[in-house]
């Protein structure tokens, strides 16, 4: 290793770990010790990323309180280093680390907060994509619509959570206070997408949501209408999948309609 | 300790150097720091801004609003990319896959120039996401080189390097920053920007004169000045871009720009964004007193 990597590695691990190896090889200012300098790069490490997850994560910061919330980050900087050049993917592991470490999976309320967050910040800036429109549907005739095939939106994603925390985050959105945390009987199926240039969010029926898993896999019109048979009335299942479809296309949910094989 | 007199002579150096006036930059005029909290004002008003200065990451992205926003920016003004994450001096293997994301949107923005910082954000896989400070020595120098060197190749363009503020100084540097990045423009091609307040930071606090930094820098090199706010801590200086630019910083404004000639100028806040007019003044300021320091006509050297 040469020097100058060795003394790289030395001041990171001053940063990361308080390892204070290199401060022999830092020079005290005019005004200033060498310890108190270098402090402004550790000071700086932490602020700096806490700062960018507060900004990715402005509802679970209002719940939480300055205090809880910095706490939180912190630990999950000291968990989950940065590996990425772009600031905006740090915290993306931040739900996935609110669920498996204590004391905060005690709360999963906290992790599913997160998780729809990330959701809607990645659809924020998710690829852009083109947009079915319902003239179009106009365009295929009858006989072809059991074989129609569905590409969601590259923005579109599905999320499932144990918690009220989409009623959460609705209330912190409007500034009204939050109900209580709690675990749902069955999970809240939301569908996350970004419409022109807004993130959104609703919850689908048990059904809708499965007939969006099943279409985002490939599945035809006409094979998802005979699984909505399965959930409810299946003498209007044809009905409630072109309803949903209709749903699909005026949200801008969908990027290509085709005829499958 | 006269760190100058260390200065290692190396005439095979001068056989690799790239520099030459060959592709220089324009000059654009007076300029801002595009930041979102003044998309819409900028897109509805059209504000007197003769450029924009983008923050290269901000839009590294799949797409989305960000990238529909500058796209709309590219259409009114010119632009300039600046990064904070090229972490040129790192001695960890170059990230190809950031590169190729820089070099996408350079495509994309078609940029007067991609600017980013002498300094290092992390080894090992790590990305600490600051501008940290470099020893100013010959192994660093060639190392910094070579870098620049195979970014440009990878690019195809000369960069543009920015002077940091730094809080600490190696016990090992032979030389002095003005010198090292004296010959890194001389030697790899690449071009300055001259980040004023930075330097002002720096002298502060490692307590030399800014205007011997200045001095000591090629006029013929720098393409772009920053001007910036910072935090006073009594003992020492944080480069905060959270304040407006400072009396002692706009003075060394006008001593650069009797050394520089013309230059791109602009104003760069990073947080505690304020209202599109407060910048605007600012910008008029850069622009009146490059009027009254270099009458009609001054060059850039």
């Amino acid at each position: 290793m040469s020097d100058f990597a060795r003394q790289q590695a030395a001041f990171q691990s001053g940063i990361l770990n308080g390892d204070e190896t290199v401060l022999a090889e830092i020079l005290d200012s005019p005004r200033e010790k060498r310890e108190a300098l270098f402090g402004v790069y550790r000071h700086a490490y932490g602020s700096r990323l806490v700062e960018a997850m507060r900004n990715d994560h402005e509802l679970l910061h209002l719940y939480l309180g300055d205090e809880m919330f910095d706490e939180m980050a912190h630990a999950y900087v000291k968990a989950r280093p940065s590996t990425h050049p772009n600031l905006r993917w740090f915290s993306q592991g931040l739900p996935e680390f609110l669920k498996s470490a204590a004391p905060y999976s005690e709360h999963p309320v906290l992790s599913d907060l997160a998780a729809l967050e990330k959701a809607l910040n990645d659809a924020f800036d998710a690829a852009d994509g083109p947009v079915v429109e319902l003239t179009e549907m106009a365009g295929f005739a009858p006989e072809v619509w059991s074989g129609l095939t569905f590409r969601p939106h590259p923005s579109a994603c599905r999320l499932d959570l144990a918690t009220n925390a989409s009623a959460i985050w609705l209330a912190l959105k409007n500034d009204e206070a939050p109900s209580e945390a709690a675990a749902l009987d069955q999970p809240a199926r939301l569908l996350i997408w970004r419409q022109d240039v807004t993130p959104m969010f609703r919850e689908l029926p048990a059904e809708e949501a499965m007939m969006w898993d099943e279409a985002a896999n490939g599945i035809p019109f006409g094979v998802l209408c005979e699984m909505l048979a399965t959930y409810d009335d299946p003498d209007n299942a044809a009905g409630r999948g072109a309803g949903y479809l209709h749903g699909w296309i005026t949200a801008g949910l969908l990027t290509e309609v085709s005829i499958g094989s | 300790m006269n760190v100058a007199s260390r200065l290692p002579e190396s005439p095979a150096a001068a056989l690799a150097d790239r520099a030459t006036d060959a592709g220089k930059p324009p000059f654009l005029g007076f300029g801002l720091g595009l930041r979102h909290q003044h998309y819409d004002e900028i897109l509805n008003g059209n504000p007197p801004i003769d450029w924009f200065e983008v923050i290269s990451e901000n839009y590294m992205l799949p797409g989305g609003r960000p990238l529909r926003t500058l796209e709309r920016i590219c259409e009114r003004y010119p632009v300039v990319m600046h990064g904070v994450s090229l972490s040129i001096a790192s001695t960890a293997p170059p990230n190809f896959e950031y590169l190729q994301g820089l070099k996408d949107l350079a495509k994309r923005v078609e940029p007067k120039w991609v600017s980013d910082h002498l300094c290092w954000t992390g080894v090992h896989g790590k990305n600490l996401h600051d501008l940290l400070p470099i020893p100013y020595t010959k192994e660093a120098l060639d190392h910094v080189i070579s870098r620049v060197q195979l970014v440009q190749d990878f690019l195809g363009r000369a960069i543009v390097l920015e002077n940091v503020s730094t809080y600490v100084q190696f016990n090992n540097s032979e030389m002095t920053e003005w010198q090292f990045l004296s010959e890194l423009s001389r030697r790899s091609g690449c071009w300055l920007l001259f980040d004023i307040n930075n330097v002002y930071v720096s002298a502060f606090n490692h307590g030399y004169d800014p205007l011997t930094f200045m001095n000591g820098i090629p006029a013929d090199r720098v393409v772009q000045f920053h001007m910036a706010g910072h935090s006073h801590m009594g003992t020492h200086i944080i480069d905060t871009h959270d304040h407006p630019v400072c009396e002692d910083v706009w003075d060394l404004y006008a001593a650069a720009l009797k050394r520089f000639g013309r230059v791109s100028t602009m104003i760069e806040r990073d947080d505690n964004i304020p209202p599109l007019d407060e910048l605007l003044a600012e910008v008029a300021r850069t622009r009146e007193i490059a009027e009254q320091v270099l009458p009609a006509g001054g060059q850039a050297r």
